[in-house]
């Protein structure tokens, strides 16, 4: 599990977002209940007792995230063109906990309140196996895999921190999200501007 | 030389076969990577050299390590020059002669210290997280055979990497499974194993790549998807590709998906290969532009994920998910659009 020293700079510009209404994947499983999860279409998931509790507040690379509920339904945005709704403010970076199906290099729209709309990149790395491919930080692990009937040592599953810029200078009111199923989005977090 | 270790005992010389992996690639590109690095090729530089689309209707299996080749003029299809189109790689599939002596090809092969790569079943392998439960075809490195102990020496540097024996019993199960119709890998089962084998040579040793040569390769891949042929190829392949996909997915036609997962994986394999390839060498050669267009295959290769996956996902309705398979085949248009202006434009002055 990662839980970097908290930026305490950082961390006071930031604010976690809810995205609870959005969920609608498990992505996490129980070492005795594998076949909850399924975040991809082999029904592999990740084991729950490498990543924090469900809920709570984790910090990585000093930006903090609401860690989704574990092994307690839904725990992450499987990404289906979904709109998150923001408190209006400037920010600039939206940070976010999410693994891909594959590499995948997206697009979300940036919604703001004089009605502009910003497409910008949205690019996350493998879940299964793989490297950090666009740079990000390795949030959390799971050192084995979980299989719909069996827990697979040698195979992780990664969870990575990524972040979107938000490039205009006005006052963000919502994400689109893209329109891709490989996308899987556990957590965001809004790192205002500083004044 | 091989040791010799008991007559029937058959052992490659030197260190056991190297792993080559990347997370977009398939077992398909792996074991030739291991050849290749045994041959004293850089993998990257053969299987990244070149980058082609190509559909041929009705030819999709559902094998991990499917990859369209078209046949020749005798009706054969190279596997390995279709994987490296500018090198003089070859290979050809084959199976054993004499049913009452399956191993007679491979201990000839050992025997000459080459590597055999061998199609298996993975619900038969006790190293594959699929063992006894999910079947699918896949290939694998044999380096060695000990018919006195028992057991097949494998290399498979697919997550889990293994390198190690294997009992021959459970690897003649692998290798000559029927590999059933199984709900729980609609991609790679329903296809029979047969005891396949590929025997690979590298010809000619790769010539060192300068801008000149590796030129020469993107103004040849270039034509090849600027060029409208009578099959498909290029941009225009892609299009005839794209608009059946649609058709077959909006008539309800799941098998247009099933084919859409092996088939788009090794276009997928193939872009990030290239695309890794040009970044490479645009940062050795100091070439930003070279750098970039790389990047721009390897954008090619993550379009590819989204019109996959939404096709795996879609499978038991494909007409509720046309709509999304249309959205990602235009990006997957666009991302090979850019990929192939930006890589034209590179390919013109090197």
């Amino acid at each position: 599990m990662t839980d970097i020293s908290v930026s305490s700079a950082r961390t006071g510009l930031c604010d976690t977002v809810d995205i609870s209404g959005h969920r609608n994947n498990t992505a996490i499983s129980a070492a005795t209940e594998t076949k909850a999860g399924a975040f991809n279409v082999w029904g592999n998931s990740f084991a729950a007792e490498y990543l924090p509790a469900g809920e709570s507040l984790v910090h990585v690379d000093g930006v903090p995230f609401e860690f989704p509920p574990v092994c307690d339904g839904p725990d992450n945005v499987r990404c289906a063109g979904q709109f998150i709704r923001v408190p209006e403010g400037r920010y600039d970076w939206i940070h976010v906990l999410a693994a891909s199906e594959r590499r995948s290099e997206e697009t979300v729209e940036l919604t703001f309140a004089d009605g502009s709309v910003d497409p910008e990149p949205l690019r996350v790395s493998d879940f299964w196996a793989a490297p950090a491919w666009f740079g990000e930080v390795k949030a959390f692990e799971s050192l084995v895999m979980h299989y719909p009937h069996h827990v697979q040592r040698g195979v992780p599953a990664v969870m990575w921190a990524q972040r979107v810029p938000v490039t205009r200078r006005a006052g963000l009111t919502g994400i689109l999200l893209p329109r891709n199923v490989a996308v899987h989005v556990f957590a965001v977090t809004l790192q205002r501007t500083e004044s | 030389m091989t040791v010799d270790m008991t007559s029937r005992t058959y052992m490659i010389t030197g260190p056991e076969p190297e792993w080559w992996y990347r997370d977009l690639i398939s077992c398909l590109q792996s074991t030739f990577g291991s050849l290749l690095i045994r041959e004293g090729a850089d993998p990257l530089a053969v299987l990244g050299a070149g980058w082609q689309f190509l559909h041929l209707p009705g030819d999709v299996r559902s094998e991990e390590f499917y990859y369209p080749c078209a046949p020749d003029e005798s009706g054969a299809a190279d596997l390995g020059a279709a994987l490296a189109p500018h090198h003089q790689l070859r290979s050809r599939w084959w199976q054993p002669a004499d049913e009452n002596d399956v191993w007679r090809e491979v201990r000839e092969t050992l025997a000459g210290n080459r590597l055999v790569i061998a199609a298996v079943d993975n619900y038969h392998l006790p190293f594959r997280p699929a063992y006894g439960d999910v079947h699918a075809a896949h290939l694998v490195v044999i380096y060695g055979l000990d018919e006195t102990r028992g057991v097949v020496y494998v290399a498979d540097a697919m997550p889990p990497a293994f390198r190690g024996a294997v009992p021959i019993e459970e690897f003649l199960r692998s290798w000559g499974s029927a590999n059933p119709n199984d709900v729980q890998d609609a991609f790679f089962s329903d296809a029979r194993i047969g005891r396949r084998c590929l025997d690979v040579r590298l010809d000619a040793p790769p010539a060192p790549l300068t801008p000149e040569l590796l030129g020469g390769y993107l103004r040849t891949d270039n034509e090849g998807f600027t060029t409208a042929t009578s099959s498909r190829t290029g941009l225009t392949g892609y299009d005839e590709f794209a608009a059946e996909l649609l058709d077959r997915c909006r008539a309800g036609d799941a098998g247009a998906l099933r084919e859409l997962y092996p088939f788009g994986w090794g276009m997928q394999a193939q872009a990030s290969l290239h695309g890794e390839l040009l970044r490479r060498c645009g940062r050795q050669w100091d070439d930003p532009a070279l750098a970039g267009a790389g990047r721009a295959v390897e954008a090619v290769a993550h379009a590819w994920t989204g019109l996959r996956f939404t096709g795996a996902h879609g499978l038991d309705d494909p007409r509720a998910a046309s709509p999304d398979i249309a959205h990602h085949t235009t990006v997957l248009r666009g991302a090979y659009a850019r990929a192939v202006d930006a890589v034209g434009a590179v390919a013109a002055r090197l």
